[in-house]
């Protein structure tokens, strides 16, 4: 066993689709960690034989083929689900978290072999895109693995960060990550300045990979044999998985050569038939089937750089990460369609895994639990950034327990650098800033002196990293609380730094009675960022039942809804009800959603219907985005409808893919009847724009007229590029200033209580609404703005939502 | 996001010409002294009265001012403030002391 290094040790785990790998990082250099077969990278395979012995990685690999039946792989896209794993041999069945886990305690014990520490910390990556219940998971194998904290990292940050550590000038410019992964594409574009990483941009395709690249080949090769097997057929699913196997073997071979010749040792059984298999595929061929799969992800980019308003050629570099990269193709195609150079030295398939390890020192997440030394001396509790790219960063510090020292200093080890004494506060605290050298791991000692007594401190030194940082963790999409009106309240938006924490005032809008068990109100909690609810994902809810309050909570009760968020993304959401002042905190947390064959398939029946009436209007009025992005659409639902069949024929992973694609057809559709609505649209902007104008003019501060133009600016610019989309969202921003400025107001406020009043026999507690009625009266008649406005706000929490809104907003109770 | 009360340059202490390097340097100051319980960091100054300052409150204006565009509103909101106005801070209605400790405890910022 490896003599374990002195210093920190931070861990980064990239836990891939079809490959997992490790980093450690120990402040100065990366290292890969090899297995046992002494290679960088571990198929991420788990196989379970009849003695209910685990094997994992490349051994495991080895029985897909032989032994299909007991041997998983690419479970990381069922993380989340319910979906058990069967192994019959040894009669078990395993969630797809906890065959992750055999593959993170086969890496954690890979590093435990090289460097000999077992390491209970690390930082694992996820896909940029994984929705919240997939996170969860992936914490949960964690855990299983034996891990006592992770945090955990989107990939493409990741990436950006291991290949910005090297990146010699720190001059900047814009670049891109292209990570093309087993199952999924991701596209990032970064600069680095003054040694800090921003990602300035993301876009994606969640249902591409190099999979589609192995199925491409697999289903040229099939229509070869003389009995051709079909995805849909169950029975035919060996004989596919057997070609598979033999079509990625064969891609990588001809990543280097120009001719693979594809044997299978044993023939397949196709519909009882004995088919010999011995194909040859040439490069050209490959390239040919993969060509259309590479344009798809270059759209991608290209839609990426132009949201950003960056042409091709305008990039500095473009970083590849991922298997499928390394294929000839693709290299020359991304190089050659964005004008910029491929930058060389970084290894593809272990750069999210360096990058993790990385991160986790900016995180300050040593591998190894705080070690329980013996203290001597007087104890310090420091705070300080364990990797900073600012040169003189701050140390703060405060001493525990009655008088502490009168003065500190810090020395640096080697020598070079000693800071001025620092005079320590009456409470112990002190702040001071140190000097780092660039790119390394500096050590600092704690000189602690009264008068002329040293005085000895725990801990006595420090160590600060100088290198790239990257700031918190951003949400990786919108998230918020799905309304009974059928809209989202957004509580954290995507980009927002973790951890986070949000909390508004909502009404409910029935009534809770005490003791009832089917008295239940719900605060469904949404992921997405469509502002309509039954375009986002459901990822969890809130449950204030009959069975748990302790009084009666009446119809428009004020509920404060808190949703929290940590760093690795975890969500806690907490209610609290001030009228009985009771707090609700049990989060149902979600799975993803079932798919089953056949609501998949009733599914795209309705999607196909509604895209066939938006074509109709859209060519009845000449909409030629529309059309375009309808065009789209159709090719997205012939692939989802071949994932479906897959789905007829067992595969759950292709029934999840399948889902999420429809999922996003149907944003997508959301958004081309936008564009459908174009006049309308921008007749409603034009009367806003004159609208807002008057209003902000009239009643708003400098500040707000400030932002009123650039607002009215953006709405010009989506109204010039005809982006609908863009348009709605200017109008809301511009909607909201209005409406500030308005509320200010006294005429405000008797316009909405007339409107409110007219509406009053609707409302869910007459008696009630009708005493607010006339108290909203008398205040208009002393013209007290300030109880008409409590009145008006009472009264809208009487107006009940209707039944449709509702089920669109997932059945919220609230508003 | 209230435009002056939670200002990001308001939040860290900060002029609007802040380089990026004193951006985060200040906000590592910042956390350190809020982690450490120091009592100079737990508020900070706006044109509409003193303000709590969180380990949020302080990450989230970090993020805003790595981001250009909204590093530019912030900067316009910031200039125009009213600087030497002060606004005596509306009274809040009176709750009785266990809501007001559920809302602490739940994160509430007044």
């Amino acid at each position: 066993m490896a003599t374990p290094p002195l210093g920190p040790l931070y861990v980064g785990i990239d836990l891939g689709t079809t490959n997992s790998a490790a980093a450690v990082f120990d402040g100065e250099r990366v290292s890969v960690v090899r297995n046992a077969q002494g290679a960088t990278v571990t198929p991420s395979v788990v196989r379970i034989d009849k003695q209910g012995r685990t094997t994992v990685g490349t051994r495991a690999r080895r029985f897909i083929e032989q032994d299909p039946a007991n041997t998983a792989a690419e479970f990381k896209r069922l993380m989340g689900t319910d979906r058990a794993i069967d192994f019959p041999a040894a009669g078990a069945k395993k969630k797809p978290e906890e065959l992750s886990a055999e593959v993170l305690k086969a890496l954690r014990q890979d590093i435990q072999d090289q460097l000999g520490v077992a390491v209970e910390r690390a930082v694992i990556s996820v896909p940029a895109l994984f929705e919240l219940p997939q996170s969860a998971a992936t914490s949960e194998a964690a855990r299983l693995a034996g891990f006592a904290r992770v945090e955990l990292l989107q990939e493409p940050i990741a990436s950006a960060l291991a290949a910005g550590w090297r990146a010699d000038d720190d001059g900047g410019g814009t670049w891109l990550v292209f990570d093309l992964g087993g199952g999924t594409f991701d596209a990032s574009l970064l600069e680095t300045r003054d040694g800090l990483l921003r990602v300035v941009g993301h876009d994606g395709d969640n249902f591409l990979g190099g999979r589609d690249f192995d199925w491409v080949i697999t289903e040229h090769l099939a229509s070869q044999l003389s009995v051709v097997p079909s995805r849909k057929n169950p029975e035919h699913a060996a004989a596919l998985r057997a070609l598979r196997l033999a079509a990625e073997d064969a891609k990588i071979e001809l990543s280097r050569g120009d001719r693979a010749q594809v044997t299978l040792a044993q023939p397949l059984a196709i519909d009882g038939q004995e088919v010999e298999v011995d194909l040859e595929l040439t490069r050209a061929t490959v390239e040919r089937l993969c060509t259309p799969l590479v344009d798809r992800a270059l759209e991608v980019c290209v839609r990426l750089l132009k949201a950003n308003g960056l042409g091709p050629g305008k990039l500095a570099k473009i970083v590849l990460v991922g298997g499928p990269t390394v294929m000839p193709i693709v290299r020359q195609r991304v190089a050659a369609k964005l004008e910029a150079p491929i930058a060389e030295g970084h290894d593809p398939m272990t750069l999210v895994a360096q990058g993790a390890a990385l991160y986790a020192a900016t995180a300050s997440l040593d591998g190894r639990a705080a070690a329980a030394a013996p203290t001597t001396g007087r104890q310090v509790w420091l705070q300080y950034p364990a990797v900073s790219s600012d040169l003189t960063p701050h140390v703060v510090g405060k001493f525990i327990g009655a008088e502490p020292p009168s003065r500190i200093k810090l020395v640096r080890t080697d020598g070079g650098w000693t800071s001025p004494e620092a005079t320590i506060a009456p409470d112990g605290t002190f702040l001071m800033s140190v000097t780092l050298l660039p790119r390394r791991a500096c050590t600092f000692e704690l000189v602690a002196t009264n008068g002329n007594e040293r005085i000895a401190v725990s801990p006595p030194a420090i160590t600060i990293v100088q290198g790239l940082t990257i700031g918190d963790p951003p949400l990786s999409r919108t998230l918020g609380v799905a309304l009974a009106n059928g809209h989202v309240q957004t509580y954290l938006e995507r980009g927002a730094p973790l951890p986070a924490r949000r909390t508004f005032t909502h009404h409910t809008v029935e009534t809770v009675a005490r003791g009832s068990k089917e008295s239940v109100l719900r605060i469904p909690i949404v992921q997405g960022e469509m502002s309509q609810a039954h375009l986002c994902r459901l990822v969890g809810t809130l449950d204030i039942g009959g069975d748990t309050v302790t009084e009666t909570v009446p119809t428009g009760s004020a509920v404060e809804v808190t949703i929290e968020l940590d760093r690795g993304g975890r969500l806690a959401a907490r209610a609290l009800v001030p009228a009985i002042n009771q707090v609700f905190e049990h989060v149902a947390h979600l799975l993803v959603p079932d798919a089953a064959p056949e609501a998949l398939d009733a599914s795209i029946r309705e999607l196909r219907r509604q895209l066939m009436d938006l074509r109709t209007d859209a060519f009845r009025h000449g909409l030629t985005q529309v059309i375009e992005k309808l065009d789209h659409l159709e090719a997205r639902l012939s692939e989802a409808e071949r994932d479906i069949d897959a789905a007829h024929g067992g595969d759950a992973d292709a029934a999840q893919r399948a889902r999420r694609a429809l999922l996003d057809v149907d944003a997508t559709m959301a958004e081309a009847d936008l564009a459908r609505k174009w006049p309308e649209l921008e007749g409603e902007a034009r009367s806003l724009a004159i609208a807002a104008s008057s209003t902000v003019g009239l009643h708003g501060s400098d500040a707000e007229r400030a932002l009123l133009q650039d607002v009215l600016a953006a709405m010009d610019k989506a109204r010039r590029e005809k982006d609908a989309a863009e348009l709605e969202r200017q109008m809301r921003l511009a909607q909201r200033l209005s409406s500030a400025a308005y509320n200010r107001t006294a005429e405000a406020w008797e316009w909405y209580f007339e409107s409110a009043a007219s509406e009053v026999s609707r409302a869910t507690d007459l008696p009630r609404a009708h005493k607010l009625v006339t108290e909203g009266k008398q205040a208009v008649d002393r013209g007290d703005t300030e109880s008409l406005r409590k009145v008006v706000k009472a009264l809208w929490n009487l107006l009940p939502e209707d039944s449709e809104s509702r089920k669109r907003g997932f059945d919220s109770g609230v508003r | 996001m209230n435009q002056i009360a939670e200002n990001p340059f308001f939040v860290l202490g900060i002029g609007v010409d802040a380089s990026r390097i004193e951006i985060e340097r200040e906000a590592n100051k910042l956390l350190g002294m809020l982690e450490l319980d120091f009592a100079g960091a737990k508020t900070y100054l706006t044109p509409l009265g003193p303000r709590p300052r969180t380990a949020e409150s302080v990450r989230a204006a970090v993020a805003a001012l790595r981001d250009p565009y909204q590093r530019l509103v912030a900067e316009v909101w910031a200039r125009h403030a009213p600087a030497s106005q002060v606004v005596a801070v509306e009274p809040e209605a009176p709750i009785d002391d266990a809501t007001e400790g559920a809302r602490r405890a739940l994160g509430w910022r007044p």
